[in-house]
């Protein structure tokens, strides 16, 4: 409960802070939040952006869950979700079953690059999923502009996804069905980690890797796993964010979507079911923040501000336990 | 094409300052026992600072000292978490990229729109530009090497790095000499920041720094936590980048963008092409 209280004290402190900010550049403080609330929930509609953001950052959350729950820095989410989409879009033509499946095998196959150079190399991941989000951010942009750009090519973007491929809308909402996906792989996420063998070996690796190994635990193939289901999942973010509602790529696709799930697992403290509130909150966030660059002329980059307020807050509470 | 690279090679060096200037920083912090991920941000602070400060006081000389200044900002905000709360040094440097990306993206937006913004900025003399690159490629790598092994401050920094009990015990304090190596790398990549806005280019982008705070990282390892590894690596990697340049200018349309690529992939080569397993500083990223 302590646990709770302080994640809710942080997102609010984070709010506070960026008002406080904002006013010290002129700014009117009750303006801004007001747009923020009312950009994010204070309709049907925001209320309804705000769950379509919220879906990709649940599953990026849970991907930097699993990496963090296992003791690995896959700092690699965007990367994993822009090849994610990648693949999506190419698979997309064999019905979004097949399109959703290649995004979260692509993604996988990203993250496992860093496994490999880890493994064979010694490279440290946190470095080389770094990297490799900068490299799938020129590989899309190359794409976007050459081999997969526009019939036409006008923009530096793709066509659109075949309609078959597109994900359905809720029954009177226009909410896609990425959402229950979503929530379904929350919930996958937490028996993995709590109900099955598999989880329990991934969280003794990150815990103690090498009490891990003396307990019979084949470290460095749990890592792989661990880093591949992390992968995985924030492909199918990308693949997801691809179907279900820009249905097509184009240079700035990925929106800082992957390093938004560190923030997002870090302020559910690493919990799976946590995570879809996390993820709810900084939906709102980047929503209201949106919302705020439209009609206030302040850049929507203070969504990325109130992250990084969360988790030093968090970290100051000292509630930041990697591993329990 | 010979030709071409050979054109290419000086603006390579020049090119490479802000990155070199950061790995010599991540060397002295690491030897230390310190992990800063958060020097990307730190970077793109002192950019963003530079530029403000050079606008304001019409100076550039004032402009780098203001880089230098925000850089230290960071520094002491990471050095509060890292060193005094003993927070995961890898997770606050993420926190602090987060920051430093949030801020100079909002301040960024608020001078574009607000009587702050200047068209043009004060842009360094080509002699200070000069001044610079023999700071970064002599004078510094120089006073490093000696600072780092010939003196009692270097060798207790290094014990900081291997063995802080060591050091604590023997009555010095693993603190003060963290501190004092996160203010040395706040003052290099503050430069680095300033050369990046003021001298490369003409004044600040947002996202500007693209990665070099990465790619430093990246070069430390690759070096081997040593100066001359430091400069090899740094050289290495502005080779590589002579060469794209060089590519850039003999092709046209959309390889362009291929190109963009290949300064992540050549470090990605760079951290696999270290033979074997390198060995890090002992306490390296322990709070």
């Amino acid at each position: 409960m302590t646990r709770f209280a302080i994640a809710v004290g942080a997102a609010v402190f984070a709010v506070v802070l960026l008002a406080i900010v904002a006013a010290m550049f002129g700014h009117d403080p009750r303006q801004l939040l007001a747009i923020l609330i009312e950009g994010s929930v204070g309709s049907p509609f925001a209320i309804q952006g705000t769950i379509k953001k919220s879906v990709p950052l649940l599953l990026t959350g849970l991907s930097v869950v699993i990496a963090f729950r296992a003791g690995v820095w896959n700092i690699g989410g965007e990367g994993q979700f822009i090849t994610g989409a990648l693949a999506a879009f190419l698979a997309a033509p064999m019905g979004w079953m097949a399109s959703l499946l290649a995004a979260a095998i692509a993604g996988a196959a990203w993250a496992s690059i860093a496994s490999l150079m880890r493994f064979w190399r010694g490279a440290p991941e946190v470095l080389t999923t770094i990297l490799l989000n900068f490299t799938a951010l020129h590989l899309l942009g190359y794409a976007v502009n050459g081999p997969l750009q526009e019939r036409g090519a006008q923009y530096p973007q793709t066509d659109s996804v075949p309609g078959g491929a597109w994900l359905g809308t809720i029954e009177s909402t226009d909410l896609h069905h990425g959402a229950i996906i979503a929530l379904a792989m929350a919930i996958a996420a937490w028996w993995l980690l709590y109900r099955t063998r598999e989880g329990l070996r991934l969280r003794a690796t990150g815990f103690n890797p090498s009490a891990s190994a003396w307990a019979g635990i084949r470290v460095n193939a749990q890592i792989a796993r661990a880093m591949a289901f992390s992968g995985a999942l924030a492909g199918l973010a990308g693949g997801i964010e691809l179907l279900g509602v820009t249905h097509r790529l184009f240079e700035r696709f990925a929106a800082g979507y992957g390093y938004s799930g560190i923030a997002v697992a870090l302020l559910a403290q690493l919990h799976p079911i946590g995570t879809a509130a996390s993820a709810l909150f900084f939906g709102a966030l980047v929503t209201g923040a949106g919302e705020l660059q439209r009609s206030a002329g302040i850049s929507s980059s203070v969504a990325v501000f109130g992250q990084a307020v969360v988790i030093l807050t968090l970290i100051v509470f000292g509630s930041f336990r990697r591993n329990d | 094409m010979i030709e071409v690279i050979a054109q290419a090679i000086p603006l390579a060096i020049v090119a490479a300052v802000p990155l070199l200037l950061a790995v010599e920083g991540e060397v002295i912090v690491q030897r230390g026992g310190i992990i800063n991920l958060g020097i990307e941000g730190m970077m793109l602070t002192a950019a963003m600072a530079a530029v403000a400060g050079a606008q304001a006081s019409g100076s550039v000389l004032a402009g780098f000292c203001s880089g230098i200044a925000g850089a230290a900002a960071i520094a002491i905000l990471f050095g509060v978490f890292t060193i005094h709360l003993r927070a995961d040094q890898i997770v606050t440097g993420t926190a602090i990229n987060f920051l430093a990306l949030g801020v100079t993206g909002f301040v960024y937006r608020e001078m574009q729109q607000g009587s702050l913004f200047v068209q043009s900025v004060a842009h360094a003399s080509a002699r200070a530009q000069n001044g610079v690159v023999i700071l970064a490629w002599i004078v510094i790598p120089s006073a490093l090497a000696f600072g780092l092994w010939k003196t009692r401050s270097g060798l207790r920094l290094r014990a900081c790095g291997e063995n802080p009990e060591a050091v604590t015990s023997s009555g010095a304090s693993v603190p003060m000499h963290r501190w004092a190596a996160l203010l040395i790398e706040a003052a290099l990549v503050g430069l680095a920041g300033a050369d990046l806005s003021l001298a490369l280019s003409t004044g600040f982008a947002e996202n500007m720094t693209a990665g070099r705070g990465f790619i430093a990282l990246s070069i430390v390892i690759f070096g081997r936590w040593k100066v001359r590894g430091a400069l090899i690596g740094t050289a290495l990697f502005g080779a590589a980048e002579a060469l794209q340049f060089a590519l850039q200018a003999a092709t046209s349309g959309v390889q362009f963008h291929l190109l963009l690529a290949v300064p992540y992939v050549v470090t990605l080569l760079i951290l696999c092409g270290v033979a074997g397993r390198v060995r890090a500083p002992e306490a390296l990223g322990r709070p």
